[in-house]
């Protein structure tokens, strides 16, 4: 009897192997590095929880995944919004036929996923206008879809939200057709319905989850959730109720050589399972790409020389085990700011102005970007309407000589009756190195300063409070395509909370972004930005640092990658190679 | 005092001398004028032939070892600071509370507990964050708790002490309250208040480079405990000389004040020879 039980076991342990085998051939394995806090679409303003909303919810757009620049195109929507002559009033015709995953909380139709009408995005709007569900993507429909403010205040006065009353703005015409009447034109509010805040949340959901809404997720996205522990790993498998999407068929200069269009019109999503698991420190996340367990990574900023050739190639080691880089400049800018309320720094052009000279922005990137990052010379980063590649800022390139004449000029020669500049950053390692590096280019000139460390919450508690002359160092990354998102910064109304945490006010750029606001042709307003980056240039609210360059390095199995600032989380078009083994590396 | 005479005290007693000496230098300047000078290049490996070089560079390029040399000055300032407030605030409030009882010691017993209820780490960054950022800050943090274990002791000693022959004769011989603490009862337990000197100066040592080290501690200046946070992400790229010199001095310096507070209560401690 021993023998055949033990073959039976043998053989029951062999097919539960080749089941696994089977299951994690198709599996991405993906990482982040932050704990996510949830899944509500509505709340999903820091990148890892959008990241992680993205794959279950959609919107009614979506970007194009392999051309750049960004170009929206329809998701949910069947095509891109019918916009009257005046540029006030959006046509959406939902998709017939999408269905929302299957899910317990339909309970009409027995846990089967219902479809998806007009009145869903009505609601989805609705619920980030709720002050109740403290949505951080208010400011993307604060003031700018007619009567939605009203609905709010009527919420807030009545302590609840009544979800059944009307918004003259924002109705569902019939069961396909959504209408949404701004209260004046605009040329970005296109890209709010790209965006988690506008994705579309069954109403069914949100009532019967309540507050572990958060910890569920049903969208009509390719896949449906399958395990949620925020602080350790995430399981999304493949969405069996998903409709009919296929690969992009056309991409841009250079996608055909990558590979990036092997797969074109293929049926999507490519994976049966992604498991996300969170590294909060690098070093693991490290060890863990290379031992297999993860698909993707940046290299350790320390170790980056090491790992990173001169050339953008990897080194030798990884090449061998077939492991490429891919380069991506991001659209974002790094930044000091300046407190423009501060009767010293605030009321004296030539002495910031001083200070962004003294800036070696060369020894700054070689330092702490290992020589890989692009010197900024405006808030518009490359690849944004606006950017002009030839366009120097007169007070971004490093001249100690020039500081010290602006110094001298500025009242303060050699830095005399000026006292040390209270320069305020964030309490973590590669700040604090920052601002030792800030203090040695500044003491150069003759300027001394004293650096306070805070933890986060306090850091942008000294930023709202006006406490400090200077904060460091701070980055805005692109929420839409379009340089409006860099120039908010400025905006005088935009004041911190808001944006702008410098306090900059100047009218004639005030009258330049409200006519930029106002401008849907694309070049014209991209020349109305060229000049508002050259006052703030000029005005220096901000001491402009750097445009980042992204790394990811990308294994022998995993095709078809291609880094999207705009939607991290479109993961649908990845596809891993089950017979290239993960343990090539 | 054979205990004082012990190798490892002498040891322990050298290496102290050393880091004050070290701490000397860096006060006045002497002999390391500023940190923020480069010395070399970029994560230089050590090289003996310059002594700049001894403990390599840091991602500047300065001198690891003239940043544990100012380190040095930074934790025995710290150190000296909380242990002696410690030590003058703790016998004050102990001895008054042991001696005078009553309400003096309800109210002091109140106290050190209600502190002593707040996880340390915790009192500490808080504590920081209220008296501001920077040297005196930390001290001043560490101050508020360093007082209670001498506190503690101080008052069951004077409770005893307050009802012996030699204090009643002292009181019969005219001598006040504060005579009589301090002229008679204080040299009593005076071999306590060396030994929580050298036990409250490691801590505040350890607790200044673990609240630098979070980044609540000292700015703008080297401390051990940046060192530490530092040589977290260097070791990624080998370099671990950074690491060795602030872990090492952090070490040397609270291995030798145990040892000296050890041979200090063998040698001072009545009940122990």
């Amino acid at each position: 009897m021993k023998k055949p039980a033990i073959i039976l076991l043998a053989a029951l342990f062999t097919a539960s192997c080749t089941v696994k085998n089977k299951e994690s051939a198709n599996t991405l394995n993906w990482s982040t590095p932050e704990k996510i806090k949830g899944l509500d679409p509505a709340r999903a303003d820091d990148l890892y929880a959008a990241t992680e909303v993205g794959r279950s919810y959609e919107g009614l757009l979506q970007y194009h995944y392999l051309k750049r620049p960004y170009t929206l195109i329809s998701n949910l929507a069947e095509t891109l919004p019918e916009i009257s002559p005046d540029g006030r009033i959006y046509t959406f015709k939902i998709k017939k036929g999408v269905l929302f995953q299957d899910d317990p909380c339909f309970k009409e139709t027995a846990g089967k996923g219902r479809e998806l009408t007009a009145d869903d995005f009505v609601y989805s709007i609705k619920r980030v206008a709720d002050p109740k569900n403290l949505s951080g993507g208010w400011w993307l429909f604060d003031g700018k879809i007619a009567g939605l403010n009203e609905w709010r205040s009527d919420t807030v006065k009545s302590g609840a939200a009544d979800y059944s009353k009307n918004v003259s703005g924002l109705r569902a015409t019939d069961r396909y057709t959504l209408q949404i009447i701004l209260t004046r034109k605009s040329p970005v509010m296109i890209y709010a319905f790209a965006m988690p805040y506008a994705h579309a949340v069954p109403k069914e959901a949100v009532d019967h989850y309540g507050k572990d809404f958060q910890t569920r997720a049903v969208g009509t996205g390719p896949f449906r959730l399958e395990e949620f522990d925020p602080a350790q790993k995430i399981i999304w498998t493949r969405n069996p109720t998903y409709r009919t999407e296929y690969y992009p068929s056309e991409g841009a200069p250079g996608d055909v050589e990558s590979g990036l269009l092997a797969d074109a019109g293929r049926s999507l999503p490519f994976l049966d399972k992604i498991l996300v698991t969170v590294y909060t420190e690098h070093q693991p996340w490290w060890l863990g790409f290379l031992s297999g367990k993860t698909d993707l990574v940046q290299p350790p900023k320390d170790s980056f020389k090491k790992v990173i050739l001169p050339d953008g190639d990897v080194n030798a080691e990884l090449k061998q085990k077939n492991i490429r880089a891919i380069k991506t400049p991001m659209l974002d800018v790094t930044f000091d700011v300046f407190n423009m309320a501060d009767p010293v720094i605030g009321k004296n052009k030539l002495l910031r102005q001083a200070i962004s000279l003294a800036f070696n922005t060369r020894e700054y990137i070689d330092l702490f970007f290992s020589g890989q990052a692009i010197a900024a010379q405006g808030p518009i980063p490359p690849g944004l309407p606006g950017y002009d590649p030839a366009f120097l800022n007169p007070y971004r390139h490093f001249n100690l000589a020039a500081a010290r004449e602006l110094l001298a000029k500025a009242g303060h020669p050699g830095g005399r009756g000026l006292g040390p500049l209270d320069y305020v950053i964030p309490a973590t390692s590669s700040f604090r190195q920052m601002s030792e590096q800030m203090a040695g280019f500044l003491a150069a000139a003759g300027i001394t300063m004293k650096v306070t460390a805070h933890t986060w919450p306090e850091f942008q508690n000294s930023i709202k409070n006006r406490r400090g002359q200077m904060w460091g160092v701070s980055a805005w990354s692109a929420d839409y395509p379009d340089a409006e998102n860099f120039m908010q910064m400025f905006y005088s109304k935009n004041t911190s909370p808001g944006p702008n945490d410098s306090g900059y006010s100047n009218p004639e750029f005030d009258r330049l972004y409200e006519k930029a606001g106002a401008e849907m042709d694309p070049e014209k307003r991209a020349k109305i930005y060229t000049k508002m980056n050259a006052i703030v240039a000029e005005d220096c609210p901000l001491l402009f640092k750097v445009h980042r360059i992204t790394f990811d390095l990308i294994p022998p199995r995993l095709k078809n990658y291609k880094r999207h600032h705009m939607e991290p989380s479109r993961v649908k078009y990845l596809r891993v190679m089950p017979d290239v083994a993960k343990k090539s590396r | 005092m054979k205990a004082l005479c012990r190798p490892p005290t002498i040891a322990a007693f050298s290496i102290i001398i050393i880091f004050v000496f070290m701490a000397v230098l860096s006060w006045s300047g002497l002999l390391v004028s500023g940190t923020g000078e480069t010395n070399g290049g970029v994560y230089t490996p050590p090289d003996l032939s310059d002594l700049r070089l001894w403990l390599g560079t840091d991602f500047m390029g300065r001198s690891v070892l003239y940043k544990v040399i100012h380190g040095a000055g930074a934790a025995i300032t710290v150190g000296i600071v909380a242990a002696a407030s410690g030590v003058i605030i703790g016998f004050t409030l102990g001895a008054a509370a042991g001696y005078y009882g009553g309400l003096v010691d309800h109210a002091v017993v109140w106290l050190y507990t209600v502190i002593s209820s707040v996880p340390s780490i915790l009192l500490l960054s808080r504590a920081s964050y209220a008296f501001g950022k920077g040297l005196w800050a930390v001290c001043a943090a560490l101050c508020i708790g360093s007082w209670i274990t001498v506190a503690r002791v101080v008052r069951s000693e004077c409770m005893r002490h307050k009802s012996m022959d030699y204090v009643i004769a002292a009181e019969s011989a005219g001598a006040g309250h504060l005579a009589r603490i301090f002229r008679h009862i204080l040299p009593n337990l005076m071999h306590h208040v060396i030994v929580f000197f050298t036990i409250e100066f490691v801590s505040a040592v350890k607790a200044e480079v673990v609240l630098s080290f979070l980044g609540v501690g000292i700015q703008g200046q080297p401390s051990w405990g940046i060192m530490i946070d530092d040589a977290k992400t260097e070791l990624f790229r080998g370099v671990w000389w950074q690491l060795a010199g602030a872990g090492g001095a952090v070490f040397l310096l609270v291995l030798s004040l145990n040892l000296l507070g050890d041979a200090l209560r063998d040698a001072l401690d009545p009940k122990i020879k």
